[in-house]
């Protein structure tokens, strides 16, 4: 009976019913009908202890310093770094472009707030140099997902939450694959700018220009260092690295680069607790329906059905793969990881497939999925930064996203591209 | 008369969502000084501090019961609108608003359950956070949890309160379709 919850879940998201309400009504209903209702008390109590958490903590914090950069002038200094390094090769604003987020991401969790910053700066400087407004829109939006990729990440830290893994190995796992997006999507550019004739962006600069646009970045590129150095080194755990990455902005912002305002600091906070109060209640919905799933032994009746499938495990995450890809169309990454988390997560740890390696996969995917259409949170966001329609950049970003499944598959069949690095620094076993 | 009551509840969220927000704005503000004092105490002076954990997800809780009915109210619930967007006007209204009378059952029912909550938590005491009334002449005692337990149903309280202020402008926009309604607008000043 109870495994019914499921189904009626997915009902209620199709009829637009907000994705929290979901999480609670679907569950809820068939207690009532099993004439479990007492157990409503212990779903209430889930959502409260699921928000009562340390770890997770870290998620208005690094809301919070993304916020903060994202007013402070910092974009503006990447960017010019990035120029610096790379805007005389041909197809120049594109890597500056991909070369950006790539550094923004060491700073934010977000590909929306990438897909803005990023977007608002340098679509405009594209269009200018000669590219078409739709090339630009879909190049910024699919270097976007590199946000949550490279660490710090959202998604990553409700993953590691929901999941019980550990927030600093999946930041570290989370590095190489990020780093592997931007640089098949740099290929991609090169391999496009040859056919379509892509204009460099700048004479070669001097290196004493590349000197003086490093020093105006050193503060803002100095944010990665901190949180992954900290965490490395023992000194903080995620949750303080976050919030010393958010005085750190605050600081800086406010009186090393001055560009941030005191009358615009209300503001930001507002912002950042207002967007980080509904991933918490999401979160905390789904500790309750995580419950639930397990009550139901969906997990168990689902991995009876992948196994009848196929025993391969190679076959079962491409199909994986595949599942992810059509949900990342349709649903943001957060509510989806939360969803789908604790009901495959087991059935591939069980299969012998390291958590931490699922847990990329997963984010990877579904952080991708953020740039498909038709509902990819950032090809909207591309779509009012540029003023194109959503239809034309959704056409134009098609080999871009060919490339970012071909790192995915990379992703799932290479698993040491994502857990070297947290198995040599000891994160994960 | 369905004027009127929405008028009413239009002005109540509006001032009072306003008052919740400026709160979550400090406790999000306090929740970064508290962690750093943290740091400071554990890595400099090499003395960890019992409080700051349990303080920070007071503050935490309180942002978010605070400042998530704004959310709500200016449609930050995520949800996929594909379906309802292809119906008819009409219809999307319809199932809208059965929608939303769904909702402000599972908020009452948790609303409910949260009071409940509350009381159990005047029986327990909080490990590490102490009331310093010594400071007035008074005598240390350790803050009940129901203070903690509190800030979960006071945000849906106003959940509550949104979702009928919501199912009103529904009915007032199907009943009378071209009836002005105001909408107060923080929300573009904070865009701004």
């Amino acid at each position: 009976m109870l495994i019914w919850f499921l189904p009626l879940f997915l009902l209620f998201l199709l009829i637009g019913f907000p994705v929290f309400f979901s999480l609670l009504a679907a569950p809820g209903i068939l207690l009532w009908l099993n004439d479990q209702s007492r157990d409503a008390a212990m779903l209430y109590r889930n959502i409260y202890n699921g928000i009562d958490s340390f770890p997770l903590m870290a998620i208005p914090f690094f809301m919070l310093a993304g916020e903060l950069m994202n007013r402070g002038g910092i974009t503006l200094r990447l960017v010019e770094f990035s120029q610096a390094l790379m805007g005389h090769f041909r197809g120049g604003l594109a890597h500056v472009n991909i070369l950006s987020s790539i550094l923004f991401a060491g700073l934010s969790g977000s590909a929306v707030a990438d897909t803005s910053a990023i977007g608002s700066m340098l679509i405009p400087a594209m269009e200018k140099q000669g590219y078409s407004k739709r090339f630009a829109a879909a190049i910024t939006a699919a270097s976007s997902v590199i946000g949550p990729i490279i660490p710090p990440s959202g998604i990553m830290i409700i993953y590691a939450y929901v999941m019980g893994e550990s927030v600093a190995a999946l930041f570290l796992a989370g590095i190489v694959p990020g780093l592997l997006v931007g640089i098949s999507l740099m290929v991609m550019v090169r391999l496009m700018a040859d056919r379509y004739n892509f204009p460099p962006a700048t004479t070669k600069s001097t290196w004493t220009y590349r000197g003086k646009a490093s020093l105006k970045a050193f503060f803002p590129l100095m944010t990665p260092v901190i949180i992954l150095g900290g965490i490395l080194g023992g000194v903080f755990t995620p949750t303080e690295a976050s919030a010393v990455a958010a005085a750190y902005a605050f600081f800086i912002g406010l009186f090393v680069l001055k560009s941030l305002e005191w009358r615009d600091v209300p503001k930001v906070f507002t912002k950042a607790a207002m967007v980080s109060s509904v991933v918490l209640l999401l979160v905390g919905a789904a500790m309750a329906f995580k419950t639930v799933v397990s009550l139901s032994h969906a997990p168990e009746h689902l991995a009876a059905f992948v196994l009848s499938l196929s025993d391969n495990p190679y076959i079962l995450l491409f199909l994986i793969n595949i599942l992810l890809f059509v949900v990342g169309m349709f649903l943001d990454a957060g509510p989806a990881i939360i969803i789908l988390g604790p009901i495959l997560g087991p059935v591939f740890v069980d299969l012998g497939v390291h958590p931490v390696h699922f847990a990329i996969i997963m984010s990877v995917n579904l952080t991708v999925g953020l740039a498909t259409p038709p509902m990819g949170l950032v090809l909207f966001v591309a779509s009012s930064v540029s003023g194109e329609r959503v239809e034309s950049i959704a056409k134009a970003i098609l080999p871009f996203l060919l490339v970012e499944v071909i790192v995915i598959f990379l992703i799932t069949y290479f698993p040491a591209l994502s857990m070297t690095i947290p198995l040599l620094t000891g994160f994960t076993k | 008369m369905l004027s009127l009551l929405f008028k009413y509840i239009e002005r109540f969220n509006t001032v009072f969502l306003r008052v919740g927000r400026q709160l979550a704005w400090l406790a999000i503000f306090l929740m970064v000084v508290v962690i750093l004092i943290q740091v400071f105490f554990r890595y400099i002076l090499n003395n960890a501090l019992p409080w700051p954990d349990e303080v920070a997800r007071f503050l935490m809780l309180w942002m978010t019961g605070l400042i998530a009915p704004s959310a709500y109210r200016w449609g930050g619930f995520v949800s996929i609108d594909v379906i309802s967007k292809l119906l008819p006007t009409h219809v999307g209204n319809i199932l809208a608003l059965a929608l939303l009378f769904l909702s402000l059952t599972i908020l009452l029912i948790g609303f409910n359950l949260g009071l409940q909550h509350i009381k159990m938590g005047w029986i327990f005491e909080s490990a590490s956070i102490k009331l310093p009334w010594q400071l007035i002449g008074g005598k240390q005692e350790a803050m009940k949890l129901a203070w903690m337990y509190m800030s979960i149903p006071v945000g849906v309280f106003f959940l509550i309160s949104v979702t009928i202020e919501l199912i009103l402008r529904n009915l007032i926009s199907l009943l009378k379709p071209d009836l002005s309604m105001i909408m107060d607008t923080d929300k573009e000043k904070l865009e701004s």
